[in-house]
């Protein structure tokens, strides 16, 4: 902590207080303890007994003289013993954050979660997940179970391209420039997004009847792994936002072009059946399961390879202001 | 706090290039940043923000090598060790609308790895330097233009950053709240800080800094303090160019530089 030396001591004998080659006398002690003397003089007594105990003494024995003054103490000290908790409240109650643990580490894990999880992107979770139920149940659905195994992929992907990147994330550059930027926010956030979608979506699965033999409702999860994954990997070169689109773009052919098909051959084949068929060739089967878990674990190991490719942006999205 | 005693440059550049695609922002610069408030002046799109996203380790440089407080910004480990010291404004930031000012510098906080015991004695004191005390509970979507600013600043001092950059600062801050934050700047600089500051702000300079980068086309045209540029202006005077004596020194400054004479001018 740094002091102040320069106290103004300008005139008279109060000059030679100011040298530090004095001590404290019974006289100076006492008009000190009453109030008599000047403040220069006060400023220097009280700067030279935080350093000299023999004088810290004297001034202390002569306050203590005045009846008044140990009175005030006395009350001070006995009024202050009777207002404080018992030991070791008082860390928890004066010293720490005023919030409970539990709630702190919440509010981390939200902040962390970053921005999906506060906006839009629940809300189309839920939604995805209410209506496919309320298709099913509702209108007699038929195609809602594999409608929803159809969209499912798209919404990890939907997060993470909401959650990270300098075009979704407004605190982006500020976050870039901090140790936890980069790769680790990311895969924070990531795993955030998987954290709600992968359970919502696969409970709204089992909860839909599954009327057409559609794949069951936990196929979907390899698959969506394996794009977000892909997401990542792919995001190291070109940005998270465009992989994210790159990918959901390809995966969202995949199942319509069949149904196109169907419904253009005119052949009496129901879009949602032909959308079961595609679903069934893609990820029903354990070679197909098989194969979107290598796809997801070589995803992964490219991400390990491109990690600090993170370090920076991946990609000048846009010539900043000079 | 103190780095002055140190005899390394905080920042030091060497060959700095930086390129958006085919146009080339930064050409070839060599500069070194100590201790005190340096002001980088220059025109629009003359390469004061890419200056700054490259110092703050945001954007990657071309060609060129860049020591932060001595040590080369090469690894991940050399990286992170920098943004732990870092504090970064950049000219356009966003925020979480229905983060309180509190919730806000305190995420920084945590993104820069403070220990979580000091976090919220460290926002507090953050928030108190910029003056936003009595906003400190309000949500980030209800303030001000330039209040929003300055918890912008508040973000980038709560860690206590050896090297400060502010890429713009003072936009949007009125005259009263301009004052207050170039004493701030003086303070920092006072306690040792490195802060590089960009405006376009003559008078910015004049009142805060202790030396001035003048970059033009992207290299450096004048290097000196804000009194050797006001120097410059005197020299001036006999020009029809109204304003105070650093602000001449400036057009001076650039003139000099265009018309090819700088190369013995600026200062080295």
């Amino acid at each position: 902590m740094k002091r102040r030396h320069s106290e103004p001591l300008q005139q008279g004998d109060e000059v030679r207080y100011a040298s530090g080659d004095w001590h404290v006398d019974e006289m100076m002690a006492t008009h000190y303890a009453a109030g008599t003397v000047s403040d220069a003089v006060a400023w220097s007594l009280e700067k030279h007994t935080e350093n000299c105990g023999n004088c810290a003494t004297t001034v202390s024995a002569a306050v203590r003289a005045r009846k008044d003054t140990a009175r005030v103490l006395a009350d001070v000290r006995s009024t202050l013993l009777g207002a404080l908790p018992p030991q070791g409240a008082i860390s928890h109650r004066v010293f720490s954050h005023p919030q409970p643990r539990h709630t702190r580490l919440l509010c981390r894990a939200i902040w962390a979660a970053g921005p999906a999880l506060r906006g839009a992107w629940v809300v189309a979770v839920l939604l995805v997940c209410a209506g496919a139920v309320s298709l099913a149940y509702g209108a007699d659905f038929t195609g809602a179970r594999p409608l929803l195994l159809a969209l499912a992929p798209l919404l990890p992907l939907a997060g993470v391209a909401l959650s990270y990147g300098p075009s979704a994330d407004p605190v982006h550059e500020i976050t870039l420039a901090t140790p936890s930027g980069g790769l680790r926010l990311l895969l924070t956030r990531c795993v955030a997004v998987l954290a709600v979608s992968l359970p919502l979506l696969t409970a709204a699965g089992a909860i839909v009847p599954n009327q057409s033999g559609a794949p069951g409702p936990a196929t979907w999860l390899l698959p969506g792994l394996a794009l977000t994954a892909g997401c990542l990997g792919l995001g190291s070169y070109i940005g998270c936002s465009i992989a994210a689109g790159l990918l959901a773009g390809v995966w969202s052919l995949t199942m319509l072009v069949p149904v196109l098909l169907a419904t253009r051959r005119g052949d009496g084949v129901h879009p949602e059946s032909a959308l079961t068929e595609q679903l069934a060739r893609v990820v029903s089967g354990t070679g197909q399961q098989s194969g979107w878990a290598a796809a997801a674990a070589l995803c992964a190991v490219l991400v390990l390879l491109r990690r600090h490719a993170f370090d920076v942006e991946p990609r000048s999205p846009r010539a900043p202001h000079q | 706090m103190n780095f002055l005693e140190n005899p390394v440059n905080a920042l030091s550049i060497t060959g700095l290039t930086v390129r958006h695609r085919r146009t080339i922002a930064l050409d070839a610069v060599d500069l070194d940043f100590g201790s005190g408030v340096h002001g980088l002046l220059g025109p629009n799109g003359a390469g004061k923000t890419s200056l700054i996203r490259v110092l703050a380790t945001v954007a990657r440089p071309f060609a060129g090598h860049v020591e932060f407080l001595g040590r080369p910004l090469s690894g991940h480990r050399e990286l992170s060790a920098a943004r732990r010291r870092l504090g970064y404004l950049p000219q356009d930031f966003g925020y979480y609308p229905g983060f309180s000012v509190r919730d806000f510098v305190a995420y920084v906080a945590w993104l820069k790895e403070m220990p979580g015991a000091e976090t919220g004695r460290a926002v507090e004191r953050a928030v108190a330097r910029v003056g936003l005390t009595d906003r400190i509970d309000t949500k980030m979507k209800t303030l001000s233009g330039g209040m929003v600013r300055r918890v912008g600043i508040a973000q980038a001092i709560v860690n206590d950053p050896a090297v400060l950059l502010l890429d713009e600062p003072t936009a949007g801050l009125d005259p009263e709240q301009r004052v207050e934050f170039r004493a701030l700047l003086r303070e920092l600089g006072e306690e040792g800080t490195t802060v590089v500051v960009s405006t376009h702000l003559v008078e910015d300079v004049a009142a805060a800094c202790t030396e001035v980068t003048l970059i033009e086309n992207g290299t450096v045209a004048y290097r000196g303090t804000p009194d050797s540029l006001a120097a410059l202006g005197e020299r001036w005077e006999d020009e029809a160019f109204a304003g105070s004596p650093i602000e001449r020194g400036y057009a001076a400054a650039l003139r000099l530089r265009r018309s090819g004479a700088a190369a013995q001018e600026a200062g080295r």
